[in-house]
């Protein structure tokens, strides 16, 4: 393997004493954590949350099937929202990087005011007053472009970070054979950079994934929602929301797990290629 | 409506809204530091039943929605006869999730730390904790000053899910005083660009304040 992890550094191998203490902390630890299983267990027994009638129905293939299509659309909503986020966030990193002084402010503004707000104020906004301008959009979008314009902020900064990793001189030959900014830009710097970029464009997915459970807030039919209407036909609230919370985190953990291994293997050429910055 | 007469009408409602998003997010940080540092300890000692609990910890929090959370805290714990009043559900889900993203940053600001210092540390003869109290957290913490800024717009971004929870008036934070104003009258753009507002100055001042302490505390290498 590469270099130890802090967690090797930080001990080395333990003499007989050492280990014994650890042995011993060992023991009392995996006590405390089994005590701590025990009682939530019991604390669900106890309230009847372990009766069978709350959990057989996760045996039959519709309730899995249900619940599959509301993952279904979440995954829709969630790609469609990283999609143009990732749109967005590429023509404000563009802007941001323009000599042009007001278009940089405006991108500049707009990078803050994105990073600055909460996805659920943006979702109340095109949930209340989109509708009221006369303009109607239907609940995909609705939960969509809030998620959307959320996520391309950081996205634009993203690319931004991944733009400035690529060393200047790249830019500065480019220029000297004689390439338009344009055609240096997007043959030499861009593609570049978009090898640094894709881990961070996946964890943003998982950003985007989890601000679409708002879409109960726009009535759009997600995982969560769908989890809704299984709770009232089957009167089973616990199990539902926790079955759905692991769904979510394994989800999630998947794309975390996906990310760092992209990053893994483009880390080398970063590391190697000093990290000029580029004038902006 | 204009700005004038939203603000006679509903300005003391956004100035306690205000203070309310100010005062969760300053709980919920505070919190979810204290958390993070306790199991970023949990998660490098060499008691390995607990370094596997700090792991599942991080992972649960950090990649739970904050909605599915703060569903499960109002709704399914009084279930299971676990009481807490909503805001206390706000401020747990926005102290448990940012501290599984602290955690992870100072697992990569301990990375920073030169081998050396551990090895001179030991070879010294601190033990586990004085080794962790005295060189790894300090240095970890100076490192990880920007993420830990990041971390907490964050947090303030999370204490919108006070929104999603069935608060009085007088409770209500940026993000629920505007559908509050919303659901009694046309608030229009207006009631939303003062919240925005709001947040995002809080969000720039926060950043300043960062970077600030960023360039007195970090660590040259």
């Amino acid at each position: 393997m590469s270099a130890p992890s802090i967690r090797e550094r930080l001990y080395e191998s333990p003499g007989p004493k050492t280990r014994r203490r650890i042995a011993a902390f060992t023991g009392v630890a995996l006590i405390l954590l089994g005590l701590l299983l025990f009682l939530i267990v019991r604390q669900f027994a106890l309230q009847g949350q372990l009766q069978p009638r709350y959990w057989d129905f996760f045996l039959k293939g519709s309730t899995w099937r249900y619940l599959g299509a509301g993952l279904l659309s979440t995954l829709k909503a969630a790609l469609t929202a990283a999609v143009i986020a990732i749109a967005l966030g590429f023509l404000m990193m563009r802007g941001k990087l323009r000599r042009f002084r007001p278009v940089r402010w405006l991108c500049a503004a707009l990078v803050e005011f994105t990073r600055g707000v909460p996805t659920l104020l943006l979702i109340y906004f095109f949930f209340l007053v989109i509708p009221r301008m006369g303009i109607t959009i239907g609940a995909f979008w609705r939960i969509t472009l809030p998620c959307a314009i959320s996520a391309s902020g950081i996205i634009a900064e993203a690319f931004r970070a991944g733009v400035n990793a690529v060393p200047v001189g790249q830019t500065e030959a480019g220029l000297s054979l004689g390439l338009s900014n344009l055609r240096v830009f997007y043959q030499i710097v861009f593609p570049q950079a978009i090898r640094f970029v894709i881990p961070s464009l996946i964890s943003e997915l998982v950003i985007v994934l989890k601000d679409t459970t708002f879409a109960y807030v726009v009535s759009y039919a997600d995982l969560m929602q769908n989890a809704k209407v299984l709770i009232t036909s089957h009167d089973s609230l616990v199990s539902v929301y926790l079955v759905v919370a692991v769904i979510y985190i394994l989800i999630n953990y998947g794309l975390n797990k996906l990310s760092d291994r992209m990053a893994r293997g483009t880390k080398k050429p970063a590391e190697a290629g000093q990290a000029k910055r580029r004038p902006a | 409506m204009n700005l004038s007469t939203l603000l006679t009408q509903y300005g003391d409602l956004y100035l306690r809204a205000l203070l309310n998003t100010w005062r969760l997010t300053a709980i919920s940080f505070a919190g979810a530091f204290a958390i993070g540092v306790i199991v970023t300890v949990l998660r490098v000692c060499p008691v390995k039943p607990l370094r596997v609990f700090g792991d599942f910890f991080v992972q649960v929090f950090r990649n739970i929605p904050g909605a599915a959370m703060l569903i499960i805290l109002v709704y399914a714990l009084p279930r299971l006869r676990v009481l807490l009043s909503y805001e206390m559900c706000v401020i747990v889900a926005s102290v448990l999730i940012p501290s599984a993203f602290c955690s992870e940053h100072l697992m990569s600001g301990m990375n920073t730390i030169r081998p050396g210092e551990i090895e001179a540390a030991r070879a010294l003869g601190l033990t586990f904790f004085q080794l962790i109290v005295k060189i790894i957290i300090p240095q970890a913490l100076r490192s990880t000053v920007l993420p830990m800024t990041s971390l907490a717009v964050g947090t303030m971004l999370t204490t919108a899910l006070g929104s999603q929870a069935p608060l009085r008036p007088h409770q209500l934070e940026l993000t629920g005083v505007v559908n509050y104003i919303n659901s009694r009258a046309v608030g229009g753009i207006l009631a939303f660009a003062v919240s925005a507002a709001l947040y995002v100055a809080t969000a720039l001042v926060i950043g300043w304040v960062g970077g600030r302490i960023d360039r007195k505390v970090r660590i040259l290498r």
